[in-house]
């Protein structure tokens, strides 16, 4: 591993009496791809938000380049479930919020966030309205506005669940070809196994009830990466170990959930 | 499609002034008790040339744009108000719900008697029927600012006061707009009862004047006049609406 990015200890997340999140830690290298998995209420997505200072945690603490995460800052970009764009602004001008809001809204932000618009695919969309793009193109714009701040790490919150199978297959190479570009540390959740798995250096898979750190998965493929990798034995080999950790768990999360 | 809906409407229109014609020519005719279309375009033409049509426009209109302006002013900065602060809405909104529900036309002649028989008192019964669609609209659009797009600018840093400009305003914009557009028909009656009740021009006192010396043509001409201008500011508030507010189409 490079020099830690990311370090987080004994992070402890309660609502009320119920413990959602119980003694996380781990450390996560400078450049990094790490995924997380588990069963729908694991705390993957309150652990994510309490990275992001969006969440407060009840114990415990975050650490980016050994500073205390108290809030949510600018040296980590949030790409979130649904797009979130603003519908009343342009492709360029909803990238461009992030630098209009911590003030750093010159023209050399507004050239660096062309490139990125470039970088995700969406030249010449720049002047168009979200409500003018696919569920696809607004997730790039969602993607180029967290990368607009230049940040030290990106938090993705299930970014592709809301689009259809194929697109997802697109979006998840798009992404790994953007990542190759800039090597970011990355904080990606997601409820695909094998979009984990297709993405990822690491796996965190959680277990629920409260949520945890059950195991982390290696993931030693080669890159770059494309969509054949996911035909191969070995990536259906990874893919098969992780469902094999979380299984009873999803199981019983389901079986629960009918009663 | 549209080109047929479009004919079918044009139709429509013609057969009823048409049948109006008919009815009112033939079959009682009787300039005392109901005016024919034809006779109402010779009423304005005449009204026109003699120079008495554009006095009554003239009070009315700036009534009008006073009580209208005054009222969206003032609206929105209560609508702001009941939004933003739990003490303010706890003071105005028993008020400002209560008035939205009450005819405040019906003090049109208590202002009279307050503000004399000029313009103001007019003003006032305009301001009163405009002001609270425009304050609720304005709070209920602050009010609906989606939480997720809160979250959003959040996770940017954020501060209280660039959320309010950069996402609460323009997200309230469509309320806003929309009660504005319901203020228009509003303003018109007002402006016209509050004329009924005591003015010294106006097309309000125009239909008064005219009932009263059993002139229709004339009464009919004022109305056709307030008809289109409430068509047509409406028309032109939904034109503005298409340009200001766009994403709202969908």
């Amino acid at each position: 591993m490079n020099t830690p990015k990311l370090n987080v200890s004994g992070l402890v997340k309660k609502f009320g009496d119920l413990e959602v999140i119980s003694n996380i830690g781990v450390t996560i290298g400078e450049g990094e791809f790490i995924s997380i998995v588990g069963p729908s209420g694991c705390g993957k997505t309150t652990f994510l938000r309490i990275v992001a200072g969006l969440e407060e945690s009840s114990g415990g603490e975050v650490r980016i380049d050994d500073t205390v995460v108290k809030g949510p800052g600018i040296d980590r970009g949030f790409v979130f479930q649904n797009d979130n764009l603003l519908p009343w602004r342009t492709v360029l001008d909803n990238a461009l919020i992030g630098p209009e809001v911590s003030g750093g809204s010159d023209a050399a932000a507004k050239s660096r966030t062309m490139d990125l618009l470039k970088l995700v695919g969406l030249e010449g969309f720049e002047k168009y309205f979200p409500r003018q793009l696919s569920g696809g193109m607004r997730q790039r714009v969602n993607l180029a506005r967290a990368l607009a701040i230049d940040p030290k790490i990106l938090l993705m919150d299930e970014p592709f669940a809301a689009l259809d199978a194929q697109t997802r297959e697109i979006m998840q190479t798009e992404l790994i070809r953007i990542w190759e570009q800039g090597r970011k540390t990355v904080l990606f959740v997601t409820h695909q196994i094998d979009e984990a798995v297709f993405l990822s250096d690491r796996v965190l898979v959680f277990a629920r009830r409260p949520g945890r750190i059950r195991e982390i998965v290696e993931i030693d493929l080669p890159r770059p990466r494309n969509l054949s990798l996911k035909r191969t034995p070995e990536f259906a080999k990874y893919v098969d170990l992780i469902w094999g950790m979380i299984e009873e768990d999803v199981r019983h999360s389901v079986l629960v959930e009918k009663e | 499609m549209k080109g047929n809906s479009l004919v079918t409407s044009t139709a429509s229109i013609v057969g009823g002034l048409l049948i109006w014609e008919v009815i009112s020519r033939f079959l009682i005719n009787n300039a005392l008790f109901l005016a024919s279309p034809s006779q109402i375009v010779v009423a304005i033409y005449k009204l026109g040339l003699s120079g008495v049509l554009w006095r009554h426009i003239e009070i009315s209109t700036y009534e009008f744009v006073l009580g209208y302006v005054i009222a969206s002013a003032l609206g929105v900065l209560l609508g702001l108000a009941m939004a933003e602060s739990r003490t303010a809405k706890s003071i105005l909104q028993p008020w400002v719900s209560g008035l939205y529900a009450t005819p405040t036309i019906a003090l049109g002649p208590l202002f009279l008697l307050w503000m004399g028989i000029g313009i103001w008192s007019k003003v006032l019964v305009v301001i009163t029927l405009v002001v609270f669609p425009v304050a609720l609209n304005t709070e209920v659009g602050l009010l609906t600012t989606s939480p997720r797009l809160i979250e959003m600018l959040r996770s940017f840093g954020a501060s209280r006061k660039q959320i309010f400009f950069k996402l609460s305003l323009p997200s309230a914009a469509p309320f806003v707009l929309a009660g504005l557009k319901l203020g228009i028909g509003r303003g018109l009656i007002g402006v016209v009862v509050a004329e009924l009740f005591g003015s010294r021009a106006g097309l309000g006192q125009l239909i008064s004047q005219s009932a009263d010396a059993f002139n229709m043509p004339n009464l009919f001409a004022a109305v056709i006049i307030l008809a289109t201008a409430g068509i047509v500011m409406t028309a032109g508030f939904s034109w503005l609406e298409k340009r200001l507010v766009p994403w709202t189409r969908d």
